[in-house]
């Protein structure tokens, strides 16, 4: 199959994945004058499931790399102020976001216009078959149109998404060695929905899911439910949709439209990323980059543009590009693990919305009912055995002022 | 499908309230109309290098940070040549990038495509006038250069930028400061007349007395309104110079002394280089023994510093009463170590004063800061703010990095000149502005951008709380252009940059 493949020319650097961190890496790469290829296996613009509510962090980085979002790249409502988060003690905390409201951005179309932006040479429909590393430059093999064709370049970036074929190129059987989340959104027509329309809505509750959200899109509401990637998504949905009813007043018709995503929850929290081998790097979620609250936009920009600079970085300076990107992805690591770790949450506000803050807003006695909601809500995800982990790598955090590399792949 | 943005405005008007732009990324250029603005400058016998060997060697500035990639370069050889590819890049509407030393840290001398235009092929001094005390040299030599030649009539600059391997033109579209810059000003304020091309191509002539709008646009310019191909500075005799160190443990009293010392004009040359925070070295030197003897009669009792030696027991008591700290004291010692004999290289030195000052105070200091990158981060400050900013910021440096240095000097304001208006001198100075950079000591660590940025986002932040300004606000930091002079005062400028330069082609994204 390789060797009967159409030969395509040579670029600096193939990025494979259309999406933020591909575009941004490719932003810094063209920028330094780099050729630079990405290939994204759907037509474009491609629609992509996601909330859309990236961080005020992300947001700054899109408007200071990409210029202003045009119109179509965003929802409506435009813009969403913060997060609240529910307990199943009914009490509910609201968390302005830093800086003011920001973007809900509409993934089809932001994703696209980023990549126009970025000025790299796109091929889409064009699906990745294999990476080989060659030690000076590295073959892909990609297929468009029952074609395929073959690619060289003297790196390759894994830009991928969760369910990363360049991961799975580089480290065989890899994805059976981690947890899978499920995520699913349902749209739903409203009846009547007292939830606050400008925020996202969180809740923090062991019964309903590992990751269940609600928010307001083109005059609908979302409802969104995670679990482990096997779960029957659509009745915990059912589920979760009862209980909204039950609880919040919300009254929604039935849903018309779902759409759902498989993700690796976890790597950031455990600090277990996965940045590649050889003339091959991984950037965004397909390292494992996600924020607190499955936020992964922002992070997926700058971990982008990281392997975008430390690969200009290689180019001009023949630097090994794995030692390069991996000393400066440490910041990027520090910011998203951060969010995760107790002892930053506590001592430390590592996320663009005041958590602290708004607990202190309470009363004594309500703090101690949501502590012991976030505890119910932690229980679950005692089968994952990340607790130690957890604990491990923040002592870590705060002894050596990093999260230990040694246990990045 | 292609979007449509207004670049005036942005979705979600309400969103990132108080945190305007922080960060600058410019877009590489497209490459239009490249072909036939090459086609028309061959057609003058102006040749174009696009060999990408060649144009490799342009993809970064002093800083490091910020990397890019011109679509060819032209090597200067004189102002007509310069004013040929000023009028085909209008017609053309091409971006020209103008790189002297290339000594920017922010991307300013960095073409994002287009043409960079190397001013160093203009590096011929051209009269040196010993009874005028001046000499007109072309703008792309470096200060080094200068300082050699005058030498070899008895002659001498007068304040150069730190950095001596920056050219005299980027440097009179900077400021350009120095330890003289407490007694004479900046390097730009030493501009007697220049030799500009302006964006549209003419070749102008200009000084205080001619054309004077355009020569206070051009200084502290940040080349925005035209290329300075030649400059008439002033110079004096040369004379060795005694150099003198004081040790502080406080960077309080080290800047109150500072100040007081500059504001009583009590020494030719001062300024302050601090290893971390512990130890603060107040530089002082002298043209002549009559100064020097006047600071040790009138000043000396009024400073805090210490000698050497008694610097040396007090911060070895101070290490013995912290052990926890045995890393800090030893990278103390073995910079000290390096360091000092540095600053007195005997090769330089004849009977105890300095000979050559180009080399002590550039040359052989530049190599303890530079690195691959560099990141220097400033404010620029009245002489109220000054104490303050700079604790500040060194708390930021704290926080961001374990080993720094900070620079700090006073800067002579030569009255309210219409140059200072949009530049490093901080509209509330009055007779004197002082600048202190915040420099990391990077030791070939490898950082990302973001990591940088963020610390240079919290120093340049304390300016916009304090009021004050900054000498690095072009290229990526531009977002603090707005934040920091206003719009009345930015919208003023761009439309007189519209004006000069209605294709907006001359180092773009670097101001506007």
């Amino acid at each position: 199959m390789a060797t009967s493949a159409r030969y395509h020319s040579h670029y600096d650097v193939i990025i494979v994945g259309g999406s933020f961190s591909g575009a941004a890496c490719a932003k810094r790469l063209v920028d330094s004058g780099y050729s630079t290829l990405i290939l994204e296996h759907k037509k474009l613009p491609r629609h992509k499931p996601c909330s859309g509510i990236v961080s005020p962090r992300g947001h700054r980085f899109l408007l200071e790399n990409f210029g202003p979002v045009p119109d179509e790249a965003v929802h409506s409502p435009k813009t969403c102020r913060g997060v609240v988060f529910h307990y199943p003690s009914m009490l509910s905390m609201p968390m302005d976001f830093h800086y003011g409201p920001t973007l809900h951005l509409n993934r089809k179309y932001s994703d696209h216009w980023a990549l126009l932006q970025s000025g790299a040479d796109v091929h889409e429909r064009t699906h990745l078959e294999s990476v080989e590393d060659k030690g000076t430059s590295v073959e892909v093999i990609a297929r468009t149109e029952g074609e395929h064709i073959r690619y060289r370049a003297r790196y390759v970036m894994g830009a991928d998404g969760p369910n990363s074929t360049v991961v799975r190129s580089v480290y065989p059987g890899y994805e059976k060695t981690i947890p899978w989340f499920k995520v699913k959104q349902y749209f739903h027509e409203r009846i009547d929905c007292p939830l606050d329309d400008d925020y996202f809505h969180f809740w923090v509750h062991p019964d309903l899911g590992f990751y269940t959200w609600s928010h307001l899109r083109n005059e609908g509401q979302i409802v969104g439910v995670g679990y482990g990637a096997g779960d029957d998504l659509n009745k915990r949905h059912e589920r979760v949709v009862s209980y909204l009813e039950e609880k919040h007043g919300v009254r929604l018709k039935p849903t018309e439209k779902r759409e759902g995503s498989i993700n690796n929850f976890g790597l950031s929290l455990i600090n277990r990323y996965v940045f590649g081998k050889g003339n091959i790097i991984i950037t965004g979620q397909a390292a494992g980059f996600l924020n607190i609250i499955a936020e992964g936009m922002s992070c997926a920009l700058h971990s982008g543009a990281i392997a975008g600079e430390a690969t200009v970085d290689a180019l001009r300076y023949n630097n090994s590009i794995q030692d390069t990107y991996r000393k400066m992805i440490s910041s990027e690591v520090k910011r998203c693990s951060d969010q995760w770790n107790p002892f930053k949450i506590i001592f430390g506000n590592p996320h663009e919305a005041d958590f602290m803050a708004a607990l202190k807003r309470h009363s004594r006695s309500d703090r101690r009912r949501i502590i012991r909601d976030i505890w119910s809500f932690l229980r679950p995800w005692g089968k994952y055995g990340w607790g130690r982990q957890i604990v491990t790598q923040a002592v870590f955090r705060r002894l050596i002022d990093a999260y230990a590399p040694s246990r990045w792949l | 499908m292609s979007y449509k943005t207004d670049g005036s405005k942005h979705i979600g008007k309400d969103s990132l309230i108080g945190i305007p732009r922080q960060q600058t990324n410019p877009s590489r250029w497209s490459g239009k109309g490249w072909d036939a603005f090459v086609g028309e400058l061959g057609s003058s016998g102006i040749d174009v290098v696009t060999e990408p060997s060649k144009l490799s060697l342009y993809r970064s500035d002093a800083g490091g940070v910020a990397t890019g990639s011109c679509h060819g370069v032209v090597i200067a050889r004189s102002s007509e040549m310069i004013a040929d590819i000023m009028r085909a890049a209008q017609k053309h509407r091409i971006p020209v990038t103008v790189k002297g030393g290339g000594l920017t840290t922010e991307g300013e001398s960095v073409a994002f495509g287009g043409l960079q235009l190397d001013m160093r092929g203009m590096s011929k001094v051209i009269n040196i006038d010993r009874e005028d005390l001046t000499v007109r040299t072309e703008a792309g030599i470096y200060w080094h250069s200068l300082a050699e030649s005058l030498r070899r009539y008895g002659m001498d600059y007068l304040s150069a930028p730190l950095n001596m391997t920056s050219s005299v033109g980027g440097t009179l579209g900077v400021g350009g400061i120095d330890v003289n810059s407490p007694r004479l000003g900046c390097s730009a304020d030493q501009a007697v007349a220049l030799k500009v091309v302006t964006p549209r191509g003419d070749i102008v002539e200009c000084s205080e007395e001619d054309n004077r709008d355009l020569f206070e646009l051009v200084l502290l310019g940040y080349g925005q309104f035209g290329i300075i191909t030649e400059a008439t500075l002033r110079i004096r005799p040369f004379t060795p110079i005694t150099m003198h160190y004081f040790y502080y443990s406080s960077l309080r009293e080290a800047m109150e002394d500072l100040k007081m010392l500059t504001r009583e004009d009590a020494a030719d040359y001062l300024g302050i280089l601090t290893m971390l925070d512990r130890a603060i070295n107040l530089l002082v030197a002298f043209d002549s023994d009559e100064r020097e003897k006047m600071f040790f009669s009138n000043w000396r009792n009024k400073i805090r510093g210490h000698g050497e030696m008694g610097f040396a027991v007090r911060t070895a008591a101070h290490y013995l009463l912290r052990p926890w700290k045995l890393r800090e004291a030893l990278y103390l010692l073995d910079r000290k170590r390096t360091l000092l004999p540095a600053l007195s290289p005997s090769h330089h030195i004849a009977s105890g004063k300095i000979v050559d000052r180009s080399v002590v105070f550039s040359r052989a200091v530049w190599r303890f800061w530079g690195g691959r990158q560099m990141v220097i981060p400033d404010l620029a400050t009245s002489e109220d703010k000054f104490v303050d900013a700079i604790l500040k910021g060194n708390e930021v440096c704290k926080k961001y990095f374990d080993h720094y240095t900070l620079y700090c000097v006073g800067i002579k304001l030569h009255g309210k000149l219409p140059r200072y208006e949009l530049s490093c001198i901080p509209p509330d100075a009055q007779d004197f502005a002082y600048g202190c950079e915040f420099e990391p000591m990077l030791e070939g660590k490898t950082y990302s951008r973001d990591y940088l940025q963020s610390f240079k986002n919290e120093i340049y932040d304390i300016g916009v709380e304090m009021g004050t300004s900054y000498y690095r606000f072009g290229g990526m930091m531009k977002g603090y252009i707005r934040r920091v002079f206003g719009d009345e005062l930015v919208d003023r400028y761009l439309k007189m940059k519209e004006k000069a330069d209605p294709s907006m082609i001359l180092n773009r994204d670097v101001i506007f």
